[in-house]
């Protein structure tokens, strides 16, 4: 049991349980103590000494961040030794910094640089003993590491380990040889890496970040050969105003379509519609599971980082996952085959970027497997192997977006809102809210439902999967038939519903699985910081988003009907298996 | 890997199956067992399949303590003394000796910090930052003696000798 205790503060009185950090006591008291290695519920190394606080009675400072209170406790945080100390601790990390904040990617959006100001180090006395040069580790398509900028405190390697279970790095060597790295400094594009970018989100320097693609963009867009389409998923829309100041769960749809059309894309469309018609697939794979005996449970595999997952730890789960490709992918193919056709374009000449809260999705444009399109038209426009082109050119992450929209001088913030373009850019609120957790249950159960009944569910809003629980469950009666859903987010939760399933004991129908913590809205590409209450918030937004929508289930959106009637025929037909589904391969590591 | 090593590694593995510096001791008992002294990376790998120890860990740990080693180890070990001491009396000119008339492999960039062996497993050539015995500058350490006043001539003859 715990039990309050009687602790001071700066002299005051205070009285609290004891079950906490003084860390905790102290914000809980309202005051601040500085803090870079600490990340609540994940991250306790106390490595980087900025938290210290004179405890009475004790010789040395204390880590605030490491240390219990207990009865009688007296804790200073401002004293003249305090803050020589934190300054101290804040100018060794300095020492083996570089000072070039003015050409670094995290330049007024750094932790550490902010520290520097707050704790007001202005000079740096000691020398920099970093002397080997870890070479940056460029070898993953989503992520850039640069050791030069790293400080140590370990977060990215806590998050990785304790959120995502993933473990693909660690710290490595000792004194002035560490640096955090994955096996035998492969590096993450080696590794066990599922390019989720948790790790860059709490990354509190520019040492972790997104590769870039916007240099590439700029040029397809510069390119008036180039027919250029722009996808935005449905994560963007609750987060991109934080970029631009908006307080996070502030929905801006109606800007970011006004926006990307100033920036003279030529088509501005959604991968809402491609998020519907990923249900329509979907719903009917799962009845067909379990009407025909296939296997159960099946899992979504809109989530790359969670395939690559799947892929790397638990190839024995494979024919569990749905065959759909994600959205993104979906919406590539299906705009370089059906739209081309429609447009008259030769689709070697469109290009398909997307915007996505996602460092993963980098990576799967990037899968060899995804060039539906080119094998499409391979025989018909006569096409070599070597001609192969991708179904989707580049990823853009929610910041790299809101970079461009920065840089091409666009006032974001007053904007008048403006409607996606047609028909790729027409979508149902069940689209809306697969950027949520639990969303893509929602909305394919909702679809799955009117399939199987003929009729709507009597209420859309599935309450029970959402919500940021780490794993959440429902049931629904359809025709007497009893249908069990489970839903993740963040892969050490996955492993739960995994064991179940390697046990033979899993009693669910569907799954939903999803990389980050709070779904897309929490992804390695979205704005920082990213905490809990901010995510609550974005997802706020999403389902806010999804009630005010006319349409909101997946098999109503005309532009998808058509769609299907003009091209793909039916659902799991021949031409959605060619474009819309893949395969997976179980890797493993290192094998 | 060949069974007969995974058979080996399994069997260490068994062995150090649970407790506290369980890693420790299972990496201890492999370098060991290994023919070089050294723990390759097929090894660990292996290790870390059959223990579910993530990579990454493995590699922290080993990269931690200088006990182990990540490269084959030579037959004999020479260290060199880099201290200032022994640099004013010659300790590089029996590094550059050494390095002239052996054929090493491994990243020679820094002489503060070698780690070398030859292509034939035969020597390891290493470098200390000092071994607290300036006064015998220049000292090497060969197969764990300490030799003081080293010369070139000297150590030529103990090579030959092993
Ligand atoms: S990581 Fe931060 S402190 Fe370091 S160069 Fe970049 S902006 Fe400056
Ligand atoms: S991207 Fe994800 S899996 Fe890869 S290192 Fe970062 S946290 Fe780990
Ligand atoms: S990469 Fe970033 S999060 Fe990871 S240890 Fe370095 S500074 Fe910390
Ligand atoms: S926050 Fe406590 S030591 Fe870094």
């Amino acid at each position: 049991m715990n039990k309050q205790v009687r602790i001071k503060i700066n002299n005051s009185d205070y009285l609290m349980y004891d079950d906490i950090t003084v860390l905790m006591a102290c914000r809980n008291a309202g005051i601040k103590i500085p803090t870079l290695c600490y990340l609540e519920g994940v991250s306790q190394r106390a490595s980087c000494g900025l938290c210290v606080v004179e405890v009475k009675g004790a010789k040395s400072l204390m880590r605030a961040c490491v240390t219990n209170i207990r009865e009688g406790i007296e804790i200073f945080t401002n004293t003249k030794r305090v803050r020589q100390a934190r300054k101290t601790n804040l100018e060794l990390l300095l020492a083996n910094h570089p000072r070039n904040c003015l050409q670094c990617n995290k330049n007024m959006k750094c932790e550490l640089q902010s520290m520097a100001d707050e704790l007001d180090v202005r000079e740096c006395n000691y020398p920099n003993i970093r002397k080997r040069k870890v070479p940056v580790d460029n070898t993953s398509h989503s992520l850039f590491r640069d050791h030069e900028k790293c400080i140590l405190c370990a977060r990215c390697v806590e998050v990785c380990s304790q959120v995502q279970t993933v473990d693909a790095i660690e710290i490595a060597g000792r004194g002035m040889d560490a640096h955090v790295t994955t096996f035998f400094d492969r590096g993450l594009g080696n590794s066990e890496c599922v390019n989720c970018g948790q790790c860059l989100l709490v990354c509190p320097t520019g040492a972790l970040m997104a590769k870039s693609e916007v240099d590439s963009v700029w040029s397809e867009i510069d390119n008036p050969e180039k027919f250029v389409i722009i996808q935005t998923a449905p994560a963007i829309r609750a987060a991109i105003g934080e970029e631009f100041g908006f307080p996070p769960g502030t929905g801006t749809t109606g800007k970011l379509v006004a926006a990307l059309k100033k920036m003279s894309f030529d088509r501005v469309f959604d991968t809402q519609f491609s998020a519907d018609l990923t249900i329509i697939e979907e719903g009917n794979e799962l009845i067909e599971r379990i009407k025909t005996g296939g296997t159960l449970p099946m899992i979504t595999s809109c989530s790359p980082g969670w395939i690559r997952f799947a892929e790397k730890f638990y190839p024995g789960v494979l024919d569990h996952i749905s065959s759909c490709k994600s959205p993104q992918q979906m919406f590539g193919s299906v705009a370089k085959t059906y739209y081309a056709r429609k447009l008259k374009i030769d689709p070697r000449k469109i290009s398909v970027i997307s915007v996505m809260p996602c460092t993963a999705k980098k990576f799967e444009a990037r899968r060899p497997e995804m060039t539906s399109a080119f094998e499409y038209w391979k025989k018909e426009l006569n096409l070599k192997d070597k001609d192969s082109f991708p179904d989707v050119d580049y990823v853009l992450t929610t910041r790299e977006m809101a970079d461009m929209i920065r840089e091409a001088g666009i006032d974001f913030v007053n904007l008048s809102g403006e409607r996606f373009d047609s028909p790729l850019g027409m979508s149902t609120g069940a689209a809306t809210i697969f950027g949520a957790t639990g969303g893509v249950m929602e909305a394919a159960l909702r679809t799955a439902y009117f399939e199987l009944t003929g009729s709507r569910l009597p209420k859309l809003e599935l309450e029970e999967v959402r919500g940021l629980k780490g794993i959440k469950e429902a049931s629904l009666d359809i025709k007497g038939k009893r249908i069990n859903v489970a839903v993740s987010h963040g892969l050490k939760n996955a492993r739960q519903l995994l064991r179940q399933i390697k046990e033979g004991k899993s009693p669910y129908h569907f799954i939903e699985i999803m990389t980050c913590p709070g779904g897309c809205i929490g992804g390695g590409g979205q704005p920082i910081p990213a905490g809990y209450e901010i995510l609550k918030k974005r997802i706020g937004a999403l389902y806010q988003e999804d009630q005010e929508m006319q349409i909101r289930q997946s098999h109503e959106n005309p532009a998808v009907m058509e769609l299907y009637e003009n091209f793909l025929e039916k659902p799991l037909g021949k031409m959605s298996h060619k474009l819309l589904h893949t395969n997976y391969t179980g890797k493993g590591i290192y094998i | 890997m060949n069974p007969k090593t995974a058979g080996k590694i399994d069997g260490i593995i068994k062995k150090h199956s649970e407790g506290h510096g369980r890693l420790l001791g299972m990496l201890e008992e492999i370098q060991r067992e290994n023919p070089h002294n050294y723990l390759p990376a097929d090894s660990l790998e292996y290790v870390a399949r059959k223990t579910s120890i993530p990579y990454a860990k493995i590699y922290g740990v080993v990269t931690f303590y200088s006990f182990f080693n990540l490269i084959p180890q030579g037959e004999h070990c020479i260290s060199i003394c880099r201290g200032t001491a022994c640099h004013t009396k010659g300790s590089k000119k029996i590094l550059d000796f050494l390095r002239k008339n052996y054929e090493f492999e491994g990243e020679d960039t820094n002489d503060a910090k070698l780690f070398l062996t030859t292509k034939d497993r035969k020597l390891t050539l290493r470098s200390v930052a000092c071994f607290g015995q300036c006064a015998l500058a220049p000292v090497v350490e060969i197969d764990g003696d300490i030799y003081g006043n080293m010369k070139v001539e000297t150590l030529k003859k103990i090579i030959e000798k092993f």
